[in-house]
C-alpha cells in the first residue's frame, strides 16, 4: 500500500472542510471494504484519507412519521437487524442480505454502497426503487438529491469536492404495496450481480387494478436505471400476464449492458426481461 | 507516518507504534505475534483473517489498525487453548472438518459469533453464516455438520 496522509475528524464540518481543502487529493473512508482493497491494489492517485468513522452522528436509523432516515455510516448488517426496516422496507433487507459476506456486511455502509456508484450495487438499487432522497453536506451548505439524480456514470456521482453524503431518507410506500428484489449471479452469496432487479407494485387487490409501479434495474447500463416507460405502462392497468410481459419487454429494450468478464451484453439484456416479468408476478402475488 | 495506539485484544491491552497504513491483520500478525489469524486473499474475499470486533465477525484485512482502537478484538488465540479446546474446535475435529487448516481459525471465529447470537441456527442459517469463509480444500459439509452439532449440545 502506498503512503498516505491521514485525518480522522471528530465532526462533520471538520470532515467537509478537510475534504474541500484537499482538492481531489483525499478520499473519504467509510466502511473501507472497497477503498482499502483499491489502495492495496494500487497505484492510487490520491494522497490522503479522511476517515469518517469518528462521525457517530452519521450512524443510526430513525423513524419519523412517514419517513425513515438512515445515517450514511450505518452498517449494512444494521439494516438487516433493524425491526422497523424489516417491517416497512423488507426489500431493502433482502438486498442487504445479498451484499458481500457477513464479515463485509459488518463493515460496509449504506453510504458507501451509494457513493461507490457501482452499477451492480444491491442496496443502492433498492433505494432507487424506493425513491430515496440523499442529504448531502458540503462547504456551501446542505442539499437534497433524489437517488435517481445522484449518479453520473460508473463510479461517478454528483458529489462535489468537499461534499459528504450524510443521510438517506425513505418515505413509506403507499398501502397495498409489495416489493421484490432479485439478484442474478453464479452463486447465492459473495457475488456481484450479473443483473439485479427491484420492483414495487401498489395495487387494489379487489379490482386487480395496479395504481403505481416502480422498476429499477442494475448491472445493465453505466448507471442503475429506473424504467419509467415500463412503470407508466403498468399504472392504472389491470394485473394481467400480458401487462407484466409488456412492462418486462419495455425494460429489456431500455437497458444497454456491456460484455465483460462476468457476463455478456445479450445474456444480461435477456435476463432483464425475464427477471422483470418474474419480479412483477411475484410482487403481484395473486392469480392472473 | 507511525502513530502510537492501544489495542484491546482477547481482553489484554497492547501498546504499539505502527504505520497508519497497517491493517489490523498485519498488526496482529507482525506486531503482536498473534499469527493464528491467517492472511489469505488480503482483500476481503476469503475470510481467513476473520476476527471479532465488539462480538461481530469482520475481515481484519479491511480494517486499518487505528480503527480498532477502543474496540474489543477477539482472535483465535482467545478461544480455548491446547489443553482445553472450545466446543467448536472439538466439534470440527470430531467431524473431520479440517483439511489443510488454513481457513479454520476464521471459521471458528465466524461460528462463534453465529452461535453466540443464535445458539440454535437452522442449517440454512449456518450455511449463510459461514458464506464468507472460503475453504479451498472444499469441505463445507463437515463444517456445517460440526457447527450444527455444537448448537444441539
Amino acid at each position: 500500500m502506498s503512503d498516505f496522509n491521514y485525518w480522522k475528524p471528530e465532526n462533520l464540518l471538520d470532515a467537509v472542510s478537510l475534504l474541500a481543502n484537499m482538492e481531489d487529493q483525499a478520499r473519504p473512508l467509510a466502511g473501507g471494504t472497497d477503498l482499502l482493497v483499491k489502495m492495496k491494489k494500487g497505484p492510487i492517485n490520491w494522497k490522503g484519507i479522511v476517515n469518517l468513522k469518528g462521525l457517530t452522528e452519521l450512524k443510526g436509523i430513525n423513524y419519523e412519521g412517514e419517513t425513515i432516515t438512515i445515517g450514511a455510516l450505518t452498517q449494512i448488517s444494521s439494516l438487516i437487524e433493524n425491526p422497523l426496516v424489516s417491517i416497512h422496507f423488507p426489500v431493502l433487507v433482502d438486498a442487504a442480505r445479498s451484499l458481500g459476506t457477513p464479515q463485509v456486511r459488518n463493515l460496509a455502509t449504506i453510504g458507501g454502497n451509494l457513493c461507490n456508484a457501482s452499477p451492480a450495487a444491491d442496496v443502492a438499487l433498492v433505494l432507487l426503487m424506493y425513491e430515496a432522497r440523499l442529504l448531502i453536506m458540503g462547504p456551501s451548505g446542505s442539499r437534497k438529491v433524489p437517488v435517481q439524480e445522484f449518479y453520473v456514470g460508473p463510479g461517478q456521482t454528483v458529489l462535489q469536492q468537499g461534499e459528504i453524503l450524510t443521510t438517506v431518507e425513505i418515505d413509506l410506500p403507499p398501502l397495498n404495496s409489495k416489493g421484490v428484489f432479485y439478484k442474478h449471479g453464479k452463486r447465492k452469496s459473495h457475488e456481484i450481480a450479473l443483473v439485479n432487479v427491484a420492483v414495487l407494485l401498489t395495487s387494489q387487490p379487489e379490482t386487480k387494478q395496479i395504481t403505481r409501479a416502480r422498476i429499477a434495474v442494475g448491472s445493465v447500463a453505466s448507471t442503475q436505471l429506473r424504467i419509467k416507460d415500463a412503470e407508466d405502462s403498468l399504472t392504472d392497468s389491470l394485473a394481467t400476464l400480458s401487462a407484466f410481459e409488456k412492462a418486462a419487454k419495455l425494460a429489456k429494450e431500455a437497458v444497454n449492458p456491456i460484455d465483460d468478464v462476468r457476463s455478456t451484453a445479450s445474456y444480461r439484456k435477456q435476463m432483464v426481461g425475464i427477471l422483470t416479468r418474474r419480479a412483477l408476478q411475484e410482487a403481484w402475488g395473486g392469480e392472473l | 507516518m507511525k502513530i502510537p495506539m492501544s489495542l484491546q485484544v482477547n481482553g489484554e491491552m497492547y501498546q504499539v507504534n505502527v504505520s497508519i497504513k497497517k491493517t489490523l491483520l498485519d498488526v496482529l500478525r507482525e506486531d503482536l505475534a498473534l499469527t493464528g489469524t491467517k492472511k489469505g486473499c488480503d482483500s476481503g474475499e476469503c475470510g481467513a483473517c476473520t476476527v471479532l470486533m465488539d462480538s461481530k465477525p469482520v475481515n481484519s484485512c479491511l480494517i486499518l489498525a487505528v480503527d480498532a482502537v477502543g474496540k474489543q478484538i477477539s482472535t483465535i488465540e482467545g478461544i480455548g487453548g491446547i489443553m482445553e479446546l472450545h466446543p467448536i474446535q472439538e466439534a470440527l475435529i470430531a467431524h473431520g472438518a479440517i483439511q489443510c487448516g488454513y481457513c479454520t481459525p476464521g471459521i471458528v471465529m465466524t461460528a462463534k459469533a453465529l452461535l453466540d447470537s443464535n445458539p440454535h441456527p437452522t442449517e440454512t442459517e449456518v450455511r449463510e453464516g459461514i458464506a464468507g469463509n472460503l475453504c479451498r480444500c472444499t469441505g463445507y459439509v463437515k463444517v456445517v455438520e460440526a457447527i450444527m452439532d455444537v448448537s444441539s449440545r
